[in-house]
């Protein structure tokens, strides 16, 4: 009885934590890495829409990512929008612009879509780099504003903590969520069976859009926040090597969990930071770590919890 | 033209190999039709052409009166028209539950906001899809199994499964490949009483079989394919005696 109670009350903990964090961190260092960490959560959460959950290799993110951060950018400093809608602008550009990548490169096979995505994303990167008159190319897009809704700014390192905090606790709720449902339901039939996914009338195409459209929407409202973070746009945003991070994530955590995706992300994101106390052997201590837990935890950390989850239930009903 | 399905004059060629040669029968409402023909004489290939996994070069499909020939699976599926694959497929990383649960697609509106905000409607259509999907598991014996990853049953309750996740939606058509293929003797019985009563029901039941004895006992009419071309048709008894076929299984 106790253990079904303890998750919710464990969340409630976390969150209570979280809230808590600025008030004791007063560090802007510390609460740097923290806001870092927290966009990484959503951006991971964002990704495994499309990798974890549909099973299909996108390269693709950093594009959308940096796609949000130059609508954001832009509709900000040129026409003056608000900051809700600028995010919502980001979310809807990046997502629209999923389609047209997506409708061609599903079409084919599995690696033509990493193929197709990776061209996008090296496209895109090329676009902000050269496209002088819209991005301002490597002169970056500079004075973007700090974000405020209604009265309430966000300019101060605690209040977009918080600001950033709420809109990746939005996202992981969305995910859950939609994981949870019916179209979830049909992302896992696509995952393990195209074929057999469309002979029970679920159409592969239809649900791997769907899924890459979200994941991209939802890539560009934190490539916008990060905008609003930094207050400047540079082409370097879209770097693939984010990819890189974000599989790495991905695989520490547990692709296709949302809670495992949160853990990859707080490790893969933190941990690096945390390792600057030892400078020189900071990449070789995090190369240990993730050797470390992949060979302890081959399902990444969300395999591990539910190994100890179920040894603790055996223990509760033996008692 | 009063079939509820009707082939006609199909012909499907790999690579300039005829595998299907101007194929045509209808199948009427509330029949059990097997299908039956030596190794490779494309009666596979007809399943898929049907279905939507391969386009033919040359004939139509007809589900009652809509022409289904270019519709993709997933479109056919939905309409009242589902297929079984020979080899047993299932999602082997969902449970049985949740493998039955995905097979009723076709009753599900394309309502993806109300999937979403999981809406009033949607709400009461899952609850009559597990509804529907435990009384099936408890018919097909497979209660106690409900939770268990689909990938971790035994192979006969896999094709038991299957079976049940193709009638999931109650199909008006289902297109069964081999149900009975590598079965126990056991099983097979099992099986062959579960294809009856879902055809009893009214339903049409179009079926690819090797087990000449399930053939003989339970269709109400057999197709012969050899080589992809049609050369008999009519009741058990009759086919059994025809010497075209006989030929075909036996050579000359």
């Amino acid at each position: 009885m106790s253990l079904g109670r303890a998750p919710v009350l464990l969340q409630l903990g976390l969150l209570v934590l979280l809230v808590l964090v600025p008030q004791v961190i007063q560090l802007s260092y510390l609460l740097d890495v923290l806001i870092v960490t927290v966009m990484y959560v959503g951006l991971a959460l964002s990704y495994d829409l499309i990798v974890g959950h549909v099973g299909s290799l996108s390269l693709a993110q950093p594009a959308f990512y940096g796609i949000g951060a130059y609508a954001v950018a832009l509709l900000s400093t040129r026409v003056g929008w608000p900051t809700v809608a600028c995010l919502a602008a980001a979310a809807i550009i990046a997502g629209l612009l999923a389609l047209p990548v997506g409708i061609p490169s599903f079409r084919l096979s599995q690696y033509s879509f990493a193929i197709g995505t990776l061209g996008f994303a090296t496209v895109a990167q090329l676009v902000a780099q050269n496209w002088i008159d819209l991005t301002d190319g490597p002169m970056c897009v500079t004075g973007v504003p700090k974000a405020s809704i209604g009265g309430l700014s966000f300019a101060t390192l605690p209040s977009f903590y918080y600001f950033v905090l709420a809109v990746v606790i939005g996202i992981f709720l969305f995910t859950r969520r939609l994981v949870g449902s019916r179209i979830g339901r049909s992302f896992a039939a696509v995952h393990e069976n195209e074929l057999l996914a469309s002979a029970v009338g679920v159409s592969p195409l239809k649900y791997k859009l769907l899924a890459f459209s979200l994941s991209a929407a939802l890539a560009g409202v934190i490539g916008g926040m990060y905008a609003y973070y930094v207050n400047v746009v540079c082409p370097t945003e879209l770097s693939l090597f984010i990819t890189l991070n974000l599989l790495v994530i991905l695989f520490i955590g547990g692709a296709g969990s949302p809670r495992g995706v949160v853990l990859g992300a707080i490790a893969g994101t933190s941990l690096p930071e945390l390792l600057r106390l030892a400078s020189s052997w900071r990449l070789v201590l995090f190369g240990v770590a993730l050797l470390v837990i992949i060979n302890f935890f081959p399902d990444g950390l969300e395999g591990g919890l539910r190994r100890i989850e179920r040894r603790l239930a055996r223990r509760s009903t033996s008692a | 033209m009063n079939g509820v399905l009707e082939v006609e004059r199909i012909t499907k060629r790999f690579f300039g190999l005829t595998v299907l040669d101007d194929v045509s029968f209808g199948v009427k409402p509330g029949e059990l039709l097997s299908i039956i023909g030596p190794n490779g004489s494309g009666k596979t290939t007809l399943f898929n052409v049907i279905s939507g996994f391969l386009r033919a070069e040359r004939g139509r499909v007809r589900f009652h009166d809509t022409d289904i020939t270019t519709w993709p699976p997933h479109a056919i599926a939905r309409r009242g028209l589902v297929r079984t694959f020979q080899d047993v497929r299932l999602f082997a990383g969902l449970s049985a539950l949740d493998n039955l649960r995905l097979a009723v697609q076709q009753h599900q509106e394309e309502d993806l906001l109300g999937r979403f905000v999981w809406s009033p409607k949607v709400r009461r259509m899952e609850r009559e899809a597990t509804h529907r999907a435990t009384a099936l598991l408890e018919e097909f014996g497979l209660f106690e199994q409900r939770h268990m990853r689909a990938g971790l049953l035994s192979y006969g309750q896999r094709k038991l499964l299957e079976f049940a996740m193709a009638i999931m939606p109650e199909p008006e058509v289902v297109l069964l490949d081999e149900p009975a293929a590598a079965v126990n003797p056991t099983m097979i019985n099992t099986l062959t009483e579960h294809i009856v009563a879902y055809n009893s029901a009214g339903h049409t039941v179009v079926l690819i079989e090797h087990n000449m004895g399930v053939v003989m006992d339970i269709s109400h009419r057999v197709l012969v394919l050899d080589s992809g071309r049609l050369i008999a048709q009519g009741p058990p008894e009759q086919v059994r005696e025809n010497p075209l076929v006989l030929e075909a299984y036996f050579g000359r």
